[in-house]
């Protein structure tokens, strides 16, 4: 029993993690029709920079913000330079897939050639365990919930108070509906790149956090869950993101206890599976 | 699935047995080669090996080479899994015509590439510490390091005599090599009389470990058997810490943890004195002074930082990829002089004769000092820091164990050692 609350806890933290990976990348595809599998390689990237920045002596919550920054820059750059120019030749989606798929294989492995393959951790106390009973986290993770929680609201204000948020909904809507209707789509869709990847570098520096360790490659098996708490939220959908992240950390973690850990990727690609098989559009997709 | 396994790689092996060539005599380079993973969660073994490649090939091409060759060392990356290490070898094979040698071969791959190697009749000193290797026979196969039910009955050891434990966790990898630690300890736990409380199996891809270090606390063991490469020992044993309340548990680890790499990850997770403190290893005995360790050093140490070394470089110097692969080196490059050839099939019978010494053989330290006594019509044994070769009748040359430990700075520091006596005490 006390294993199986302490579980709750993790995958709490674990769903934070995963939301804001989750929101980031959902939005980016409902926007720019872009699966973009490169972004766990990016998260990784971002966290590698904050790392640098880190041990020359920077507080590791002071460095997140460089990881936003590289995320954000890297994210802006990749739409940019590689999938615009194939968007623009006709590329299907399928091929932008592989596309992506090359993206991710390049920055992971030009980054473990400047890094090297040792795994690398922040400068960081995790601080004190607080909690109650056998919930128990360490200020870290706690502060990890808060970030994501923070995040979360400020993207909903975002999407549904300003104007950038609401010409993001319409462009995702109707791309070209939303151009006649006057939204300059393209400065729509870097604006899109620009926060989304702000998100991803977050989730990057997060992740490292978390993990206690991290190498060049450590976000492969991630980009799995990644895809799973977003096909259960919905694909496109912000909302349907937070929710397939808190479904996917929770199921994980709490299956690592009841069952035994090894099967805790097991039971995301079954729910995954599941919500394919019931309800192909997620939890807060359109019927289809 | 185990036979079907065995035909596609016979199958394999014989098909590209067709494409060995091997190195001619005299004024070109010879390569070795280093099939190890260089990227994966494994990624951090190619490289060690390559340093123990290039001093060894730096020192022996500056005492004139072998047979008018020099040598060189080349990275064949296998990933750590066999889907990718059998391709790679292929075109290894495909692309070099001057093979002489093979270095590297940890567990993740060697099951599936050796049979290549030696089908096409290329000398291999292989890390991998798998069992089968012990009653299989592979004429081209050779190995330093023990198996690893050795090292597992070792581990048990420590923990009974060393530490004075009597309950036990372990928390290995979830790849072949960390696997094969499993059974054989549980089997010797058994037969110590001590307690196994948990057994958690740890995901190298997995970026957190917090149920398994909650379940693994939980259980209230005294000591932690540890092997899990990459990012996962650092992620699983900074939560233990936390989940023991910012108290680390006392960790044996085998002797694939005395690596730089894993010294610098772990002690950047949960604190360099703290893992100087609660940690042991075990590692054949390596030498730690003398003319070989002499020799030893300053070959590794004229390549320090022109190989992508990374951590605290003595560490590569009680690293087991560091010294059995240099003495393997040297003990090939040997055998290639006395029998005045290149070619493994005419070389290999002299690997065993030096290795294991011959009546009247002088011993010798180095493979310049080795060349020197050979030009003088002697007989040699060569004994590198790894200490006294004893190859048997598959090629193995299992040692006997010291008890390692980390300063805080990184460097390895001999603890104890363990005896024949308590290691037979323990042996199921």
């Amino acid at each position: 029993m006390s294993t199986f609350i302490a579980s709750i806890g993790y995958g709490l933290v674990a769903s934070a993690v995963l939301a804001l990976a989750a929101v980031g990348f959902t939005l980016q595809f409902a926007v720019t029709n872009v699966l973009n599998l490169a972004y766990g390689a990016v998260m990784i990237a971002s966290a590698y920079l904050t790392y640098l920045v880190n041990s020359a002596g920077v507080n590791i919550w002071i460095a997140v913000v460089v990881a936003v920054a590289t995320g954000s820059v890297l994210s802006v750059l990749l739409n940019r330079f590689v999938y615009t120019p194939f968007q623009r030749r006709g590329t299907s989606p399928i091929a932008l897939v592989i596309v992506a798929l090359g993206m991710t294989l390049i920055i992971e492995f030009v980054t473990q050639a400047i890094a090297g393959p040792t795994n690398v951790s922040y400068v960081m106390s995790q601080g004190a365990t607080v909690g109650f009973g056998s919930f128990q986290l360490t200020v870290a993770q706690y502060v990890v919930l808060a970030i994501s929680v923070v995040a979360m609201l400020g993207m909903h204000l975002l999407m549904t108070l300003t104007r950038l948020g609401k010409a993001m909904r319409a462009t995702s809507a109707n791309r070209n509906l939303a151009r006649n209707c006057g939204i300059r789509t393209d400065r729509v869709i870097t604006a899109t790149w620009l926060i989304t990847g702000g998100l991803c570098g977050l989730a990057g520096a997060v992740f490292a956090i978390n993990s206690g360790s991290f190498g060049a490659t450590s976000t492969d098996l991630f980009l799995v869950l990644l895809l799973a708490a977003v096909f259960v939220g919905g694909p496109g959908e912000a909302y349907g993101a937070m929710l397939g992240a808190l479904v996917i950390g929770l199921a994980t973690e709490v299956s690592a206890s009841v069952i035994q850990p090894d099967y805790k990727t097991v039971v995301a690609a079954l729910i995954l599976l599941g919500m394919l098989a019931v309800r192909p559009t997620g939890i807060m997709g359109a019927r289809a | 699935m185990a036979l079907s396994g065995t035909l596609v790689t016979g199958l394999t092996a014989g098909s590209v047995a067709g494409a060995s060539s091997h190195p001619r005599a005299g004024g070109g380079t010879l390569t070795i080669a280093d099939v190890a993973p260089f990227t994966g969660v494994d990624a951090a073994l190619g490289p060690i090996y390559l340093v123990a490649c290039t001093a060894a090939t730096t020192a022996i091409n500056k005492a004139g080479g072998v047979d008018g060759n020099k040598l060189a060392c080349k990275s064949v990356d296998t990933r750590g899994d066999p889907a990718d290490a059998v391709p790679a070898v292929r075109q290894l094979y495909a692309s070099t015509s001057n093979l002489a040698l093979v270095i590297g071969l940890t567990s993740d791959e060697a099951a599936s590439v050796v049979p290549i190697i030696n089908a096409n009749k290329t000398v291999m000193f292989a890390m991998t510490g798998q069992s089968e290797f012990d009653h299989i026979k592979f004429p081209y196969f050779y190995r330093l390091v023990p198996p690893d039910l050795a090292e597992a009955y070792a581990d048990v050891a420590i923990a009974k005599y060393t530490l004075h434990v009597k309950r036990v966790a372990l928390a290995f990898g979830n790849d072949i090599g960390s696997q094969a630690f499993v059974q054989p300890a549980i089997q010797a736990l058994k037969k110590a009389g001590l307690q196994l409380v948990a057994n958690e199996t740890l995901d190298l891809n997995a970026t957190t470990f917090r149920t398994e270090a909650n379940k693994i606390v939980a259980a209230k063991p005294q000591a932690i058997f540890t092997e899990a490469l990459g990012a996962a020992d650092a992620t699983f044993l900074s939560e233990v810490q936390q989940e023991n309340h910012g108290k680390m548990i006392p960790v044996i680890g085998t002797s694939a943890t005395i690596s730089p790499d894993w010294f610098k990850s772990v002690a950047a997770a949960v604190g360099a004195r703290t893992l100087a403190s609660n940690f042991v290893a075990d590692n054949l005995v390596t030498l730690t002074s003398g003319p070989a360790y002499n020799a030893f050093a300053s070959a590794m140490y004229a390549v320090k930082g022109k190989v992508g070394n990374t951590g605290n470089f003595s560490t590569y110097l009680s690293s087991p990829g560091g010294v059995h692969l240099y003495d393997g080196i040297n003990l090939a490059a040997l055998a290639m002089v006395e029998s005045k050839s290149t070619v493994p099939s005419v070389y290999r019978a002299d690997i065993q004769k030096i290795g294991n010494g011959v009546p009247g053989a002088v011993t010798v330290s180095s493979f310049a000092q080795g060349v020197a006594a050979l030009k003088a019509g002697k007989k040699i044994r060569y004994v590198g820091p790894g200490g006294p070769t004893s190859f048997d009748a598959y090629h193995d040359s299992p040692g006997i164990f010291q008890v390692d430990r980390y300063s805080a700075k990184g460097a390895v520091l001999v603890a104890g050692n363990l005896t024949t006596t308590q290691l037979r005490s323990v042996t199921p």
